[in-house]
């Protein structure tokens, strides 16, 4: 049986598991757009701060919850067992795979909402993107911080309770759980004083090119002068941090792995 | 040799599961592992199963680790673990996508003569979700089959059916491993049955044997607890 | 036929093997069976008791052996036309009979008394 076959099957397992979750997170936008809507301010640039904050909001709760569910491998338990983990044969690489893949679909769709909620927000401050600029606030952005963040993020709950479940079965678990849950802040620091010591060196992506002619034809002159209208994001982060996801994904594959067989 | 066990000993933090425990498993029989609780049956079959590792002595399956062969093994767990949402469907669905030996005609055969109801298991009885487990476990073709305490806890009428189908589903080259409490119901199943006791093993004999000499499997399994 | 009163295996009463061929025999000498009737396959006679399907091949192998049932290649097992059911009918009466005796006498029963107990019996037992 090709592994194809067997991680479609898991992805499909995954859905059928989780849909309910992926459903209702991004139904919540529908929550946080109507209260960004109620939102209304003389002035538009308040109005703008405002509403960004409520999308910061939103990008956190959601990555919580996001993370929540990819680190249900606790509703398998019973009896401390994880009976439905020991009753599959395919290997833990794919079934590690397969629930990664589909909450990261998830969150892609739901940081791509948000990319879209904040196009609709900075319109109704006056600001009329261009589509390149557009394009790159609802699909570049939300990529990259996906990429950067929350990818990684799940990575790292995944193979927590991967560490953490693994405890009944064989071993305790808990003690690399718990090691991993303290030793990630002075990891997080360090490799983020590695990664800005590299960054910028790739040529980085340039944004919102066509925002700064965008911002000076609406009312916002006074409000940012000498704003360049031009960020670059460095490519480095991004590939610094996909790479750690893969090593924790690979790392997580393998003890359940061992579970698994 | 289907499966063997040479000198093995299994040892939790502060209990012996099985001591010492050296046993054959051609192909084609239907074995009856016997004992009370704690006996040690579970732990046998489990590591059988690949599930536990023995910590003294060697278990073979298909001539190599238990580990390694899992997938050419059925095992059927004790513990009632299914998803709650999962429906005969699904359950179709999800081991004919992960399983090569799973025969789909089979399985809807089976969910007929063992009577499953097409719900979700969170609707089901205990007895109907242990006729879907068992459905999804004789649906698989593989030689050997490890049933843990198939009818615990289970209804009369789905004892009956179950111990009917696995007659039903067995073949002469395969062999079956089924524990259980429920001795006299299955007793006319086994060829050959197994007594642990303490996580010794206490007997091993053919049961058409034992009742020849006069003693019912149920007379023997008395003996060997007094 | 596959009918489970018809029936009766006891753990405790020997190997199930010879207990389907002495329940073969009685149905045959009771007229439950008839000679040249088709019998299920060891399997479905295995599934219907209950029972191992090694244990009835057994019982059809010795019932074979002794004449009483034949394997007809890709038809299946029959009782043979030439099964000896007045043999099997003589030696049930008699095992019935040596049972009685047996039973009345460790009573204390002497032969006249035995007879008259089982005419009184007979009379009583008959229908109308």
């Amino acid at each position: 049986m090709s592994s194809l076959t067997r991680f479609r099957t898991l992805m499909w397992l995954e859905a059928r598991r989780s849909w309910v979750w992926g459903v209702a997170l991004i139904g919540s936008l529908a929550f946080w757009a109507w209260g960004m809507h109620q939102v209304s301010f003389v002035d538009p640039g308040e109005q703008l701060g405002v509403r960004a904050a409520i999308l910061l909001v939103a990008s956190g709760i959601g990555g919580l919850v996001l993370c929540l569910m990819i680190g249900r491998i606790r509703s398998e338990t019973r009896h401390g067992q994880y009976q439905v983990l020991l009753l599959t044969p395919p290997s833990g690489y794919l079934h590690t795979l397969a629930r990664f893949t589909f909450v990261g679909m998830v969150a892609v769709a739901y940081y791509i909402t948000i990319g879209g909620l904040a196009w609709w927000a900075i319109a109704q401050a006056g600001l009329q993107l261009d589509a390149g600029s557009a394009a790159q606030l609802m699909l570049v952005c939300p990529l990259y911080g996906v990429g950067l963040a929350m990818l990684p993020a799940l990575a790292w709950t995944l193979l927590l309770m991967v560490f953490v479940s693994s405890y009944r079965v064989s071993g305790p678990g808990w003690v690399p759980g718990t090691v991993m849950v303290l030793a990630t802040p002075f990891l997080g620091s360090w490799i983020s004083e590695g990664i800005w010591k590299v960054s910028y060196r790739l040529p980085s992506w340039r944004l919102f090119e066509g925002l700064r002619a965008a911002i000076n034809t609406a009312a916002w002159e006074a409000e940012v002068e000498g704003f360049q209208g031009v960020f670059s994001l460095p490519q480095e982060p991004l590939w610094i941090m996909l790479a750690i996801s893969a090593v924790m994904l690979a790392v997580a594959g393998r003890i359940w792995q061992e579970v698994e067989g | 040799m289907l499966a063997n066990l040479t000198n093995v000993t299994k040892r939790y933090v502060r209990t012996e599961g099985i001591r010492d425990l050296t046993l054959q498993f051609p192909a084609g029989e239907v074995v009856g592992v016997l004992g009370l609780n704690g006996s040690g049956k579970s732990t046998m079959l489990k590591i059988l199963a690949g599930l536990l590792m023995p910590s003294e002595g060697v278990a073979a399956v298909f001539d190599g680790p238990p580990r390694r062969n899992r997938a050419r093994v059925v095992y059927l767990g004790e513990t009632d673990a299914l998803w709650t949402w999962m429906t005969p469907a699904d359950a179709e669905k999800f081991m004919a996508g992960l399983y090569e030996d799973f025969d789909v005609a089979r399985f809807r055969e089976l969910l007929g003569s063992l009577e499953v109801p097409l719900r979700k298991t969170k609707a089901m009885s205990k007895g109907e979700r242990g006729r879907l487990r068992l459905a999804m476990a004789l649906a698989r073709s593989a030689r050997l089959y490890l049933l843990d305490e198939p009818l615990a806890g289970i209804d009369l009428l789905s004892r009956e059916k179950i111990l009917t189908s696995i007659v039903k589903e067995w073949h002469t080259d395969e062999t079956i491993l089924l524990s259980t409490h429920e001795v006299a119901e299955a007793e006319a199943l086994f060829d050959r049955v197994i007594f642990l006791h303490k996580g010794r093993l206490a007997l091993d004999a053919r049961a058409e044997q034992l009742r020849s000499e006069g003693r019912s499997v149920v007379d023997a399994f008395r003996e060997v607890l007094s | 036929m596959t009918d489970e009163k018809h029936w009766e295996l006891d753990m405790s009463a020997g190997p199930i093997f010879v207990q389907i061929g002495k329940n073969v025999r009685q149905m045959l000498a009771r007229g439950d069976l008839q000679q040249g009737e088709k019998l299920p396959s060891a399997r479905d006679l295995a599934a219907a008791l209950g029972v191992n399907p090694n244990t009835v091949v057994h019982a059809y192998g010795e019932l074979e052996r002794t004449d009483v049932i034949e394997t007809r290649r890709g038809r299946g097992t029959f009782i043979r036309v030439d099964a000896p059911v007045a043999e099997m009918r003589k030696e049930l009466l008699r095992d019935a009979a040596t049972g009685f005796a047996t039973e009345v006498r460790r009573l204390g029963v002497d032969r006249g008394e035995a007879l008259a107990l089982l005419e009184e019996v007979w009379d009583a037992g008959q229908p109308d």
